[in-house]
């Protein structure tokens, strides 16, 4: 750095230009640009020696030669002395913070990680215990009083075990999803561009596999919309969402699949008319902590299928946030008591929340802005 | 009419067993082996004709199974992979296999998968002029000697890249096909390895034929391997 100050000085100097401030100035640059780039003080006080005596030995009247009794000298040498203690003093703190600020992240993150882990074994545990007990029961129930049992108890058993069975398959897919997401690398996923309506597409193929009665209505642009993303992912997160959407809405009404392109995002939204997500839950909606309790439907918790949601959004540098929206399914404004108004499929009573709404983005990338 | 004969290459017994239930009551012959050595042995030896591999075997990599047997043999290969490896599939295709079924699978499913690779397998070997018959699916006629693609009464106009790929899918119906194999085939073999341009063109063809290009009736998307197209419907 100095270095090339010299050499830069040395070209002004050659070129005629003998103004010693000019060299100061770059002299000056040079110290700044050391104390930035370097650790602690040492660096830069003999950095500010060599400046002083460089200048006054190159560059100063008389030429190659030191003379210490310049007007003025002790003035520039105080000076040149004082920034780089200066710069020296703000940068080194400067990088302390944002290192303590760097760990204190990654700690964070650490804790989060810690968390879903925690919850995944949580549910794991927990969860996938009640629809083993179930599928077992049902099993030997059925082999052991075959006989007895009518063609309808049977089919019921039976109905039972397929049920079960897929309800496990949607937890074992979750949690491998998990294993897509990379902690320890710079890309958290890994992201291929991918048209968004085949992902939509085949989230809701799947997703109608196992819930035929779903009625989904999807509202997207029509452009040719393509951004980087892990789309077994994305797709999770879809069938999550619309999953929840259906079974806990309390409602058998369609689904609103809203895809807005935005300049630097791409946004889906998932809106159902239901009975919304209770004021006390909102704010812990992602955690995946859900005590029994609060179950008011008897269906099987929402379980891990959020908190999965967050995890990979929040890889893919995307957001998701949950609310309860005030819309009716014609997209007017729910007046609350107008039910006759209403389209048929609306359950009924006057509602305050026309039902819950969930967002997530997806950041564009320099590539997606290009195949735009 | 003669059974067709099915191998099951799978060494889990029970899903072995589901699907021999399943594939006997339908009027298939079916063949099992628990490892990919019987496997090959009953392929050299009863020549079935399909063969259903599952790719993680305990004494062989069912991958080397498809290279071995595509040296001497066209006889579909349906593979059963989990869903999560896309890449698995591709590599499976590329070397030969016809198409894949993802793990856990339905009975429907299952059936519908034998039937497209018989189907198309039968057109190669005999030869018989099913070209000619257009394709149809729901409201979907494609005439293939017509080059002429209606909906319902209406016909779509396509560009000649949109046609070449709807005819190029609709002859291999109700088969997955990877986007290589139909870059190569309405491209040429020269074709740029960037399959952006063929999404493109899949994502106009779902602006003519589908009303709902989110929800799509006629082509089928499988995201990281290719397309699949609804099975035809005259058979």
């Amino acid at each position: 750095m100095l270095a090339a100050a010299t050499g830069i000085s040395f070209g002004f100097f050659l070129l005629g230009n003998k103004n010693v401030a000019n060299i100061t100035v770059i002299y000056i640059l040079a110290l700044i640009l050391t104390a930035w780039r370097t650790d602690g003080y040492l660096y830069g006080f003999i950095s500010a020696l060599f400046c002083v005596i460089a200048v006054n030995y190159f560059f100063s009247y008389p030429y190659f030669k030191f003379n210490f009794f310049l007007d003025g000298y002790p003035v520039t040498f105080i000076g040149m002395l004082a920034i780089t203690v200066i710069t020296s003093t703000t940068t080194t703190a400067l990088k302390r913070q944002r290192r303590t600020v760097a760990e204190r992240e990654k700690a964070l993150a650490e804790a989060d990680r810690e968390k879903l882990r925690a919850n995944l074994l949580r549910a794991v545990s927990h969860d996938l215990r009640t629809p083993l007990t179930s599928i077992i029961g049902s099993s030997s129930s059925f082999l052991e009083n075959y006989t007895e049992l009518t063609d309808e108890e049977r089919t019921e058993l039976i109905s039972n075990i397929k049920e079960d069975s897929q309800w496990l398959l949607n937890m074992v897919e979750n949690l491998l999803t998990v294993t897509r997401i990379n902690d320890t690398s710079a890309d958290k996923v890994k992201k291929s561009p991918e048209v968004v309506e085949e992902v939509v597409s085949e989230a809701i193929q799947r997703l109608k596999k196992r819930l035929p009665d779903i009625q989904i209505r999807v509202n997207m642009p029509n452009d040719f919309l393509m951004i980087s993303m892990d789309p077994t992912l994305i797709e999770q997160v879809l069938i999550n969402l619309l999953e929840n959407a259906f079974v806990h809405s309390g409602t058998a009404g369609p689904i609103d699949l809203i895809i807005c392109n935005a300049s630097d995002q791409v946004i889906f939204t998932v809106r159902d008319y239901g009975v919304g997500i209770s004021e006390k839950r909102l704010p812990y909606i992602f955690e995946g902590q859900q005590t029994s309790s609060e179950n008011a439907d008897g269906h099987k918790g929402i379980g891990i299928g959020l908190s999965i949601c967050k995890t990979i959004i929040q890889a893919h540098g995307g957001q998701i946030t949950a609310r309860n929206h005030s819309l009716n399914p014609d997209g007017s404004p729910h007046s609350g008591n107008s039910a006759e108004s209403l389209k048929a499929y609306v359950t009924s009573a006057p509602r305050s929340p026309g039902g819950a709404e969930f967002t997530f983005t997806l950041p564009k990338e320099k590539e997606d802005m290009k195949n735009a | 009419m003669p059974k067709f004969s099915v191998l099951i290459i799978e060494d889990e017994k029970n899903i072995q067993t589901f699907m021999s239930k399943v594939l006997k009551r339908h009027d298939y012959r079916v063949l099992c082996a628990d490892n990919g050595e019987q496997g090959l042995e009953i392929i050299r030896s009863q020549c079935p004709d399909i063969i259903l591999l599952d790719l993680g075997l305990p004494d062989m990599d069912g991958s080397a199974i498809i290279t071995d047997i595509r040296t001497w043999t066209s006889t579909p290969v349906i593979v059963i992979s989990a869903r999560t490896a896309e890449q698995e599939k591709v590599a499976a295709l590329d070397m030969g296999a016809d198409d894949y079924i993802t793990k856990p699978f339905g009975t429907s499913e299952l059936l519908a998968r034998i039937r497209a690779s018989l189907r198309h397998s039968n057109r190669l070997n005999t030869d018989s002029p099913l070209y000619i018959r257009p394709y149809r699916h729901g409201e979907m006629t494609l005439d293939f000697s017509r080059r002429l693609l209606t909906i319902g009464t209406e016909p779509i106009h396509l560009t000649p890249i949109e046609y070449k790929i709807v005819a190029y899918l609709a002859q291999n119906s109700g088969k997955v096909i990877t986007y290589a194999s139909i870059l190569s085939s309405v491209w040429g073999p020269y074709a740029d390895d960037d399959n952006k341009i063929l999404r493109v063109n899949m994502a106009n063809i779902r602006r003519k034929i589908e009303k709902d290009p989110a929800q799509p009736k006629y082509i089928f998307t499988e995201v990281g391997v290719g397309y699949r197209m609804a099975e035809d419907e005259e058979e």
